[in-house]
């Protein structure tokens, strides 16, 4: 017989590589399953760099951005309507205006990334946009926990938030990740 | 762009990471290395890729096959040719001897 990883791991493996390279990565890894510790080790070092390849495929530079910029805006715009000049010049505004705009970036890449390419619907883009709101909020719980300085204001996160979330899947709508690659795969 | 030459219909994943692996030696190349330079190489239309049948040794899963396409010939053709160039610039410099006893000691180690 031959020796075969552990379901439970492969599982959890499977899991981890983004859908679109699921099948052959999965199979590679399987075919060179030698020990456990084999397996983990190369599992480790193989999925970064798959999901990294998949976010370069899935990424439109021009697209990331528009959305980067959409993201930053809608939270600069409330706090500046909100709170003023005196957030943002007074307690480090700017820069505590840009986690969560890159955390939401983040996060939209990741979900790209995951992204089945046979499975999208057109409620995708909202769904992203607001799963991807739902974890700057998770961030900010935590950032609150850990140093409570670099958290920007409840308000201007729900309001900034709501406008991100719009802006981000309208653009997303005209804009769809480029996910129909690779090109010439039949 | 080799390995997938010189495998033919058997370039997929484990084969093309050995046979890299073994043009590369003395250097250690990762699994996830080589299925970044593939999906590159996809993106500029050097290679092509479709996915195959499952087979059981996989645990049923399916093998993404690759095959040069005639773009990433053109380009692999002008890669040996530079290789040359730089090969017979450096026995010009050390020696005709010398590249003789390269060579020979090269292909024992193979």
């Amino acid at each position: 017989m031959e020796p075969a990883p552990p379901r439970r791991t492969e599982a959890i493996v499977a899991w981890l590589v983004p859908p679109a390279c699921r099948e052959h990565v999965t199979g590679d890894l399987h075919e060179r399953y030698t020990t456990h510790g084999q397996y983990i080790a190369e599992a480790v070092c193989t999925i970064p760099l798959v999901v990294a390849s998949r976010i370069r495929r899935t990424t439109d530079p021009q697209v990331l951005l528009m959305e980067a910029f959409a993201l930053y805006i809608s939270f600069l715009g409330v706090a500046w309507k909100l709170n003023g000049a005196s957030f943002l010049y007074g307690q480090w505004g700017y820069l505590r205006l840009a986690i969560p705009a890159a955390v939401a970036l983040a996060t939209l890449k990741l979900e790209d990334a995951y992204a089945n390419p046979g499975k999208r619907s057109p409620l995708t883009p909202i769904l992203q946009a607001t799963f991807s709101f739902g974890i700057v909020c998770l961030s900010q719980a935590a950032l609150l926990a850990i140093d409570p300085r670099w958290v920007v204001p409840m308000r201007i996160m729900i309001y900034g938030g709501a406008i991100s979330v719009v802006l981000v899947s309208t653009l997303r709508m005209l804009f769809p990740p480029c996910d129909t690659r690779p090109r010439n795969a039949t | 762009m080799t390995a997938i030459l010189t495998l033919r219909d058997q370039a997929y994943g484990v084969t093309i990471h050995a046979k890299v692996a073994e043009l590369s030696r003395p250097k250690n190349v990762s699994l996830g290395a080589v299925y970044v330079t593939l999906d590159r190489l996809e993106d500029k239309g050097l290679i092509s890729s479709w996915l195959s049948d499952p087979t059981p040794e996989r645990g049923g899963r399916a093998k993404r096959c690759y095959r040069l396409e005639a773009l990433g010939e053109r380009a692999l053709r002008e890669s040996a040719a530079t290789a040359k160039r730089i090969w017979d610039g450096i026995a010009e410099v050390w020696g005709k001897e010398w590249a003789k006893r390269w060579a020979k000691e090269w292909a024992k180690e193979r």
